[in-house]
């Protein structure tokens, strides 16, 4: 989860976030030399004397600042389409799981192997223990296995919701009748948070997502029932 | 006695100069601007996650997890 103030991008946990967090560096610095720049251009515009009322015809000016933005563009647009395509590779995922997202929870079917469905709740305040985060804890975490391709089928029972985890680099929609597919593999076992993100009526915000990433050895033993 | 000339002051182009100069340096700085970033977040931060998972061991990262007590499924 994000801690206090944080305006960065969580950690990765998955190759795919790592992907993200380096495109997004590429575009902050394409952003940052041409932010520089125009305020640049601005402070020295401000601070002479000298003008030029009568500038008319200033062609190759106007071809460098026509080009020179196309060609920023196309660098921000070659990495933006591979990661696009990356964040769409489906590689032969070892499990399968449903989320359907309703007013305000989440159901949760692992049907692979046997028929286990549960709801997770967001905890209330008042039932949280110390050291438990406020609006993010859930009754039922969803467990899940690390370095193995999973693929998540999301989807809602009545209005629009999505499922995010930020740290993973997922943000899937839930739509009511249709089926969004997500596929990640996680690097790191933990606890990971996420929340709602599509507005879904009062309690949008109380409807969180917490993902318990357990070694792959581990996962296969079987779920231990705390339901 | 002949009164000293002073030579003529550039009278014309100071506009024009000007721009030349501050565009070429503007491009310059704003291309230091960018390659500071690369290197000092962008660079910094591949290479953290490049040491970081070297010698990363997931299992005893999860036993210590474990015995934190964090974990609902496995205690």
């Amino acid at each position: 989860m994000a801690h206090p103030v944080q305006l960065s991008l969580q950690d990765a946990t998955s190759p795919v976030m790592e992907e993200l967090i380096t495109f997004h560096d590429h575009a902050f610095m394409a952003m940052s030399l041409i932010s520089f720049l125009v305020l640049y251009a601005l402070l020295s515009t401000l601070t002479t004397k000298l003008t030029n009322t009568s500038i008319t015809d200033a062609q190759e000016m106007e071809t460098i600042w026509t080009i020179l933005p196309a060609i920023i563009l196309i660098l921000i647009a070659l990495p933006s389409l591979r990661i696009l395509y990356l964040t769409d590779e489906v590689n032969d995922p070892s499990f399968t799981i449903k989320s359907i997202g309703h007013q305000w929870y989440w159901t949760y079917e692992y049907t692979d192997y046997g028929g286990l469905i549960f709801n997770s709740y967001m905890l209330p305040p008042l039932f949280l223990n110390p050291g438990d985060l406020r609006l993010l804890e859930v009754d039922n975490r969803v467990v899940l296995p690390i370095e193995a391709p999973v693929r998540m089928m999301i989807t809602s029972q009545d209005v629009l919701h999505s499922w995010t985890i930020p740290t993973l680099g997922l943000k899937t929609d839930a739509v009511p009748g249709r089926l969004n597919q997500t596929v990640f593999t996680a690097t790191r076992p933990g606890v990971y948070y996420g929340q709602c993100s599509e507005i879904c009526g009062a309690n949008h915000s109380f409807m969180p997502i917490v993902a318990e990433l357990i070694p792959l050895k581990i996962f296969e033993m079987g779920p231990v029932l705390t339901l | 006695m002949a009164p000293e000339v002073l030579p003529k002051p550039q009278m014309r182009g100071l506009l024009a100069r000007r721009l030349r100069f501050h565009m070429v340096t503007g491009f310059v700085l704003s291309l230091g601007v960018a390659a500071l970033y690369k290197v000092g977040v962008a660079d910094k931060r591949k290479k953290a996650y490049a040491d970081f998972y070297r010698n990363y061991d997931a299992m005893k990262d999860f036993e210590e997890m474990r015995k934190a007590g964090i974990f609902q499924s496995v205690k």
